[in-house]
């Protein structure tokens, strides 16, 4: 006879993590995350004209054409975004139907993500594109393309935004259905872009025509990596004391079978280090080694944010199961009470 | 069935009551033939494991419940789906279903139940979810001892309240 302290029902059925989404949809998220992050921090960086040292940077020609690359360390989230798209594919049943999947706008967030996802990825690598090739005809200096512009940061933020709200859409699982979420991965989407452009820039001379341009992108990155670490704490604080499987969620992630992923890929890799790196850093300037190891870190960090996040995903409890639960509890006292009863009887 | 006359020249209709599958675990042995005749309507195997209909046990207190679909009126399957595959009907007993050659296999469905029920189909790579059998379920036909049936739902509606009422009320005294 089983003994446990838990709850036989609560520990073999409803405490179950969800294992429908794993590791292909959390590196969709990531990838769609950071990607977007970065186009965003890269336009805002675009916007205020700051360039890129040219004489730093490679020359590649395409077909008797010298491209222009200064743009391209600033403005390549869309690649990223593009190149997580199909893992989401990947993870569906009948991958050739993954067209059918912007069928319901009207009440599905998948439906909405692929459009969201469709149009930023298409305007953002036209907008790379035009960055990248130096045909006279584009106007590429022209005000005009502060349209497309301004509508691809918004869906670039509507991206970002969205891979939390994928995950609150679905209402079933406590540890998601919260607004706390989507801003979380916001935050944590322009965290992980900002410092993939920083990586991106190394070694391309930095920033030419403003020299602290760097500083304030890595100040501005750390400030986001503080304010991510606030959302955290306040998302998980607030999961915790929102539902019994919220509480599970949590604990499951601070101190059960997910503590070191927690702790060693998001704490550790996302925050602690990142963050020290970078004030030693400031100690070494210059020194391209400790910015490589702290970008190369958050970016794992981000990374495991996700996929912490996914995976202790438990579905809520409906009052049905209280029902059964308390059912279950008396059949199982009666159960005992009747062992009990055999044992004392002489026969 | 609900005979209604409708129209000034008295033109018969035939309406039909919306009827749900009733579960009533008391009266289930875990025998799990509803898994079995499921599978072999759906599938043309017998394999409890591509069954719409799913018995959960828990042996060592002999408790059993046979768990399906519940159509639910506001029903967060048909909500998330990207698709529509996933659509009422309101004509077939207003049954929430699943459309084969819609469904991309996302499995947003399956996260959103809060019953955990549509089952992702390995064989088909696609969700599948309780039909009523198209209006003859086989779990509540086979079911011996009749602890699945397929009743119309403003009977079952009252008493299923009353019922589990009663047994909550039941159970807490047992507890206290």
């Amino acid at each position: 006879m089983r003994t446990g302290p838990v709850h036989p029902i609560r520990n073999t059925r409803y405490l179950r993590p969800q294992k429908e989404w794993k590791e292909i949809i959390a590196i969709y998220l990531y990838l769609a995350g950071m990607g977007a992050g970065s186009f965003v921090i890269g336009t805002l960086i675009n916007w205020m004209g700051t360039k890129l040292n040219p004489s730093f940077l490679p020359s590649i020609d395409l077909f008797g054409y010298a491209l222009n690359l200064t743009g391209v360390p600033i403005l390549w989230g869309p690649i990223m975004v593009a190149i997580g798209a199909p893992f989401l594919i990947l993870d569906l049943g009948i991958k050739w139907r993954f067209m059918y999947a912007c069928l319901n706008p009207r009440t599905s967030w998948v439906a909405r993500g692929f459009i969201i996802l469709s149009i930023f990825i298409i305007l953002g690598l036209a907008l790379l594109a035009k960055s990248l090739l130096p045909f006279k005809w584009l106007h590429a200096e022209s005000v005009l393309w502060r349209i497309p512009e301004i509508i691809a940061f918004a869906f670039g933020l509507g991206t970002a935004i969205y891979t939390g709200i994928l995950l609150k859409a679905t209402r079933s699982i406590p540890l998601w259905n919260t607004n706390l979420l989507p801003l979380l991965f916001l935050v944590s989407a322009l965290s992980t872009g900002s410092m993939a452009i920083i990586l991106s820039t190394l070694g391309t001379g930095f920033f030419s025509h403003d020299a602290g341009a760097l500083k304030v992108l890595m100040g501005g990155e750390q400030i986001l990596v503080v304010i991510e670490g606030i959302v955290l704490y306040l998302f998980l604080s607030r999961r915790y004391r929102a539902a019994e499987q919220g509480k599970d969620s949590v604990r499951l992630l601070l101190f059960g079978e997910m503590k070191l992923m927690f702790w060693g890929g998001i704490v550790l890799l996302g925050f602690v280090f990142p963050v020290i790196l970078e004030n030693i850093t400031s100690f070494f300037p210059g020194s391209a080694v400790l910015i490589f190891a702290a970008g190369i870190l958050l970016l794992c960090g981000g990374f495991f944010l996700r996929l912490g996040v996914l995976h202790a995903g438990i579905k809520d409890q409906i009052p049905m199961h209280r029902l059964m639960e308390i059912q279950y509890n008396v059949m199982a006292e009666r159960t005992k009470a009747l062992a009990g009863e055999r044992l004392k009887s002489p026969n | 069935m609900l005979l209604a006359l409708s129209g000034s020249c008295g033109r018969l209709e035939m309406q039909e009551q919306e009827k749900v599958l009733v579960v009533d675990h008391r009266k289930c042995t875990g025998c799990r033939l509803c898994e079995l005749v499921c599978s072999v309507f759906h599938t043309g195997s017998s394999n409890p494991s591509r069954s719409r209909v799913k018995v959960v046990k828990w042996e060592d207190v002999g408790f059993y419940l046979p768990m399906a679909c519940n159509h639910c009126e506001q029903a967060y399957c048909v909500e998330v789906c990207p698709t529509k595959a996933c659509h009422r009907e309101p004509e077939n007993n207003n049954r929430v279903t699943i459309d084969k050659k819609l469904c991309i296999g996302c499995r947003t469905c399956i996260i959103a139940c809060p019953f955990g029920h549509p089952f992702f189909d390995i064989q088909e790579r696609v969700t599948v979810k309780c039909d009523y059998c198209d209006g003859d379920p086989q779990c509540a036909r086979f079911c011996d001892v009749k602890a699945i049936s397929f009743t119309d739902a403003d009977k079952t509606n009252m008493a299923k309240k009353r019922e589990a009422f009663l047994k909550y009320a039941e159970s807490m005294k047992q507890v206290r």
